[in-house]
């Protein structure tokens, strides 16, 4: 049976007609594996304000998510055996998600934001802030508009929140998801932007430590000029990848953890000087830290197994 | 209650004549002549908008307002020196004329092209957004200036209201425009791997929007969209069209060489606006003249179908359509 989830697999990979992509996931839900348990309900209860074209205001399409789902599910349950913690404690209404950033592909918002959707109560999108180049990467460009992500621009995450959405960001950016393998769990430094919008909406703010995913693609090195020839932000080489090709793509299936903290209410002025917009992101930052670390501590040494709570 | 409207032989300007109170006197001019099938409810008078006959016109008539609708749209039809020449030096003159002649109220329909694609563009641009589109398109140079021609007028001359709105994609069974042949021809170039999001906005829509902004005589640039957002493959689908994907490296030169060859109707120009979202956010308009979209984009993408050329017959449930 696996030999026919992979063939599948590859042939989802290679298709391009979305109505031949129907068809297969189609099929592949006949497989119990990839049942996904309540997402009719889930979806429904997500809350958008659809149009009659079945997109929300910012181009979010549950029905793709639909599609998609199984794929998902599949990722989240069974290669990355995601387990959550504190996901009870999130409060009611928007947030805004701070992530640590790492493993050169976004797993880590893909994880965090399939727990909110699979395991939060109620379900909800989180929505992810990307870099300014991913519009540029074809397919998964209007992928990601299409569950929810968009490009991280300050215009767009206030928008967001004034219309009390949950937003993911990652105030890492590349240095996170670019760094090397050695340098793993340890934060990068932060902007300061979404302190700003937090003020300035009056958003909670929720630390997520994502535990996991940053081994799944173990960067030894930086590749920047291949990196610029192709208007990448990065290119990471790693034991496998490029040298096994394509199977070198394959991350490795860690075990992931998404952990929330408490949320933190910060008040003040958004157009404070930026010392002390500093000082309140360091807080968010430690917080952070110290959740990753406790994550990892009750990971312990083996990176693909591991306790969760 | 005087009316000039330029462009009067398009769809939308007889959408609006129609929709009009009959108490209006309306007054039509267009470079082309007026279409035969469909009586324009008013003087109909043929001239280019920077000819002498435009002066006559407003020193025969006093307008109290004026609705600058005749903006050459059809990249395909027209050389852009002769866009340039209609639009920009025709919107000149016309807003002068406007100045010198008094008019209390002028509303311009520019166009959300002007924002321009690009791939730093926030998801939804505002008012304020910087208006990139003749950075990367010379070819809606003429669309830009034209904007700007306009907005700046709105600002020195206070005593003339002037209200320009920016729609998004017009379609509408009438309409004539590069999307709507797009739409229509059946077969729509498709970027490998992008498929971004558009906004439409249909004909009877963009008429409620015009007949608001006379109304309520409020000054201002304003978005105006219909629904909400669509992706183009499905507005394809919707539409009843095939897609043909084009890889995107060999897009650029390919599409040019398709549009010599075949006349598609795919301006190259417009890649950019397959490729990246240019999506404009209608809030204001919204609020500030209680607009609300009444043709779902589903229904009037399914109702494309042939043009209606010449067609159009004074549509009674205007307001109930849907």
């Amino acid at each position: 049976m696996s030999d026919t989830v992979f063939g599948m697999l590859k042939r989802l990979l290679m298709e391009t007609d979305l109505e031949k992509v129907k068809a297969i996931l189609q099929k592949m839900e006949g497989f119990e594996l990839i049942k996904v348990p309540g997402l009719d309900d889930r979806i429904a209860r997500l809350n958008l304000d659809l149009n009659s074209a079945g997109f929300d205001r910012w181009g979010m399409h549950p029905e793709t998510l639909r599609k998609f789902a199984p794929i998902l599910y599949l990722l989240y349950k069974k290669y990355f055996r995601v387990e959550t913690s504190g996901i009870e404690k999130l409060p009611p209404g928007r947030a805004l998600f701070v992530g640590n950033h790492g493993g050169q592909v976004p797993l880590d918002a893909m994880m965090a934001g399939l727990s909110l959707f699979l395991e939060g109560e109620p379900p909800r999108v989180a929505r992810a802030m990307v870099e300014r180049w991913v519009p540029t990467v074809p397919f998964v460009s209007s992928l990601f508009t299409r569950i929810g992500a968009m490009v991280g621009d300050p215009v767009n995450c206030r928008e967001l929140l004034m219309h009390d959405q949950s937003v993911l960001v990652f105030p890492e950016g590349v240095r996170g998801s670019g760094k090397l393998f050695k340098d793993r769990y340890q934060l990068q430094r932060f902007g300061t932007g979404f302190m700003r919008l937090a003020l300035e909406t009056k958003t909670p703010i929720v630390p997520v430590a994502i535990i996991g995913t940053e081994e799944t693609y173990p960067s030894v090195f930086n590749f920047e000029a291949l990196a610029k020839l192709i208007g990448a932000p990065y290119f990471p080489v790693t034991p496998f990848f490029p040298l096994l090709g394509p199977l070198g793509l394959l991350p490795l299936p860690a075990k992931v953890t998404v952990r929330f903290g408490d949320p933190i209410s910060f008040e003040g002025d958004a157009n404070e000087p930026e010392e002390l917009i500093r000082d309140k992101v360091q807080m968010v930052k430690d917080a952070l830290q110290a959740e990753i670390n406790t994550g990892l501590e009750k990971r312990g040494e083996n990176v693909f197994s591991g306790a969760a709570k | 209650m005087k009316i000039l409207i330029t462009g009067a032989s398009g769809a939308i300007a007889r959408l609006v004549a129609s929709a009009i109170s009959p108490k209006t006197e309306l007054v039509g001019v267009d470079p082309r002549p007026a279409p035969s099938t469909s009586h324009f409810p008013g003087e109909f008078v043929v001239a280019d908008y920077h000819s002498r006959k435009l002066d006559e016109v407003f020193k025969h008539h006093r307008f109290d307002a004026v609705l600058h609708l005749g903006r050459i749209r059809e990249s395909q039809r027209y050389s852009p020196q002769y866009r340039f020449q209609m639009n920009v030096i025709g919107t000149q003159k016309l807003l002068e004329l406007c100045r010198s002649n008094a008019v209390k109220n002028l509303i311009v329909l520019s166009t959300y092209h002007v924002y321009g694609a690009h791939k730093h563009n926030p998801l939804l641009l505002t008012e304020d957004s910087p208006l990139r589109a003749s950075q990367s398109f010379p070819e809606l140079a003429d669309a830009v200036e034209l904007d700007h021609a306009a907005t700046t007028f709105m600002w020195k001359q206070r005593e003339v209201r002037t209200t320009i709105l920016r729609p998004v994609n017009i379609i509408g069974k009438h309409v004539r425009n590069t999307i709507c042949s797009l739409l229509r021809s059946g077969i729509c170039p498709k970027i490998v791997g992008f498929d971004p999001l558009l906004q439409f906005m249909d004909e009877k829509d963009v008429a409620r929007a015009l007949i608001l902004a006379l109304e309520n005589e409020i000054p201002g640039v304003f978005n105006v969209a219909g629904e909400g957002v669509i992706a183009y493959s499905h507005a394809i689908r919707h539409a009843q069209a095939m897609a043909i994907p084009i890889p995107p490296i060999v897009s650029a030169g390919f599409v040019r060489l398709l549009d010599d060859v075949s006349k598609l109707g795919f301006p190259p120009y417009l890649m950019d606006y397959f490729k990246y979202p240019t999506i404009v956010c209608d809030d204001t308009f919204r609020k500030a003249f209680g607009y609300q979209p009444k043709v779902k984009t589903v229904q009037s993408l399914r109702n494309l179908g042939p043009l209606t050329e010449r067609k159009l017959v004074p549509d009674t449930s205007f307001d109930e359509s849907v």
